[in-house]
């Protein structure tokens, strides 16, 4: 174990129904790291995520984190029902429920936090819309913003780029930049997007077929390597 | 003013207070219905709550029970209500967690079996015929103090506890996953409204049947879904609709010499699609944006 790493896992498998999709997965995130998790569908990339974020448990190992770690999970918005009125805001404001009591009322304090953590996400001026009537772009800033509010020094996004154009892709990067570099956060990312990765993230964790390959972006997102590994040839 | 005055006679008024709780407390817990996209199972669990209550019933005919007095039988019925109820939900749920894909097709199957249930332990049983027909035609018009007293405790502790953990619930109805991050026992959470469900599905059913309860669990907030533009408005708007649909359907069918229970829901049925006719009305004559 590193003595900065912020996450381990030792030996874990993880799936679904007792059947595992990853197994014999042995690696640490370093904190202040950004780490961009990539693989083919069905892979198991989302599967590993929710299983480091304690959503589902390990079939088994361990995940250890070394405190103090708070997470801040920004799932795929897609899977968040429409039919629910919040504003932006009243979902951002979820975000601070972890740290007020069942049953006590969110004061103003928590409030003013999450007001800021809108601003700092670019969203204080969608906090009185519905969010269910925001771009993809925008919604994606919220669940950003919602992740701060619970104080996360450890931010995990599940495809926070997918379905959205290329604008709105190149500015959720440059926010999740930002807020890597200002605010020294530990950023573990699934996403498609070579291109998006490669401008952003600093190390690469690639499922291909069953086997974790880790290493940093200049190494494992090399045309070459890449070619190699998807046995395409870029023309 | 002489409508008000007969309806609020002695013998009546407490069908009329019974009416008002049901049409206040089934709309804000069948807005978790609506919102976790659980309609169908609304339409189920009054059903499976009368197939309690004729379980209770066929208890007395199986001689399992002596034959009790009227509070005793009541409380028999609530517990063969509520334990069916709740052990549908939970079953269900469990299922639901573990075979996503045929969720409406067991709630449907469940529907039909116990409507099929309720009849056969009913058609053998002279006693719980009698009894049971009273229950589930729903006695709104002959409520005793006690019934009234009972009813109104549990609804208040269950619109206490919907209340206080109003937070709680909507983040695990909204997003479970962001609450299991949160260390928020999701499970937990996820019984305790289930459980609220089944008090208030179990007492409704006993006091004024499954069709009723079914409509004021659902239709109001429908309503209030189409009108509502936030979470509080929604719930608010949900119990407005409710109160007022109670006691417009009761006034309505004193005047029309009707059925109360039926009127009820059919009163609702007429508010939700005017209101649906109307916004998909007003939906079409709206400028299109353009791209």
């Amino acid at each position: 174990m590193s003595e900065t790493s912020i996450l381990e896992l030792r030996g874990v498998a993880v799936g679904y129904d007792r059947h595992a999709v990853l197994s014999g997965l042995d690696f640490s995130i370093t904190r202040g790291s950004f780490t961009g998790l990539l693989g083919a569908n069905g892979s198991g990339k989302t599967t590993l995520l929710k299983t480091i974020a304690g959503i589902q448990r390990p079939l088994t190992g361990e995940i250890v984190f070394h405190p103090p770690a708070a997470l801040g999970y920004v799932p795929q918005r897609d899977q968040l029902d429409s039919v629910f009125i919040f504003t932006a805001f009243e979902v951002a404001l979820m975000g601070v429920c972890g740290r007020v009591g069942p049953g006590r009322r969110i004061g103003s304090a928590e409030r003013d936090e999450v007001h800021e953590c809108l601003r700092r996400t670019g969203s204080d001026g969608l906090a009185k819309r519905l969010f269910s009537e925001l771009s993809g772009g925008q919604k994606q800033r919220v669940l950003i913003a919602r992740a701060l509010a619970a104080q996360a020094d450890f931010l995990l996004l599940d495809e926070p780029t997918a379905g959205i154009d290329a604008a709105a892709t190149r500015s959720i990067m440059e926010l999740l930049t930002a807020l890597y570099r200002e605010q020294r956060l530990t950023i573990l990312m699934v996403n498609h997007d070579l291109a998006a990765m490669r401008n952003t993230v600093s190390e690469v964790l690639w499922l291909h077929e069953g086997v974790l390959l880790r290493g940093p972006v200049g190494e494992l997102l090399r045309r070459e390597k890449i070619e190699e590994l998807l046995k395409i040839q870029f023309t | 003013m002489e409508l008000l005055q007969e309806i609020f006679a002695p013998e009546l008024r407490n069908s009329v207070y019974v009416s008002l709780l049901i049409g206040f407390v089934c709309p804000l817990i069948g807005s978790f219905l609506v919102l976790r996209r659980l309609v169908f199972l609304g339409v189920a669990l009054p059903q499976i709550s009368s197939c309690g209550i004729a379980f209770a019933f066929a208890l007395h005919a199986w001689h399992l029970v002596p034959h009790l007095e009227d509070s005793s039988e009541r409380a028999l019925a609530f517990g063969g209500s509520f334990a069916f109820t709740l052990g549908a939900l939970v079953i269900l749920t469990l299922l639901q967690r573990r075979y996503p894909g045929l969720s409406e097709a067991r709630i449907g199957t469940a529907y039909a079996l116990c409507g099929a249930w309720s009849i056969l332990l009913l058609v053998k049983n002279p006693y719980g015929q009698h009894g049971l027909l009273e229950r589930l035609r729903g006695e709104i018009i002959a409520i005793s103090d006690l019934d009234l007293t009972v009813t109104a405790i549990a609804f208040a502790a269950v619109v206490l506890v919907a209340t206080i953990f109003r937070k709680e619930f909507l983040l695990v109805s909204f997003d479970p996953e962001m609450a299991l991050t949160l260390r928020k026992k999701v499970l937990s959470w996820d019984g305790l409204l289930f459980l609220l469900i089944g008090i208030t599905v179990s007492m409704a059913v006993l006091t004024v049947g499954p069709l009723v309860t079914f409509g004021f669990l659902l239709i109001p907030p429908l309503v209030a879904r189409a009108l509502a533009r936030n979470m509080t408005q929604f719930v608010v708007l949900g119990c407005v609709v409710g109160v007022v649909g109670a006691f417009g359907g009761f006034c309505l069918a004193y005047r029309l010499d009707v059925p109360v229970g039926p009127t009820d829901v059919a009163l609702l049925g007429a508010v939700y699609i005017i209101i649906v006719s109307v916004r998909g009305g007003l939906r079409l004559f709206r400028p299109r944006a353009r791209v």
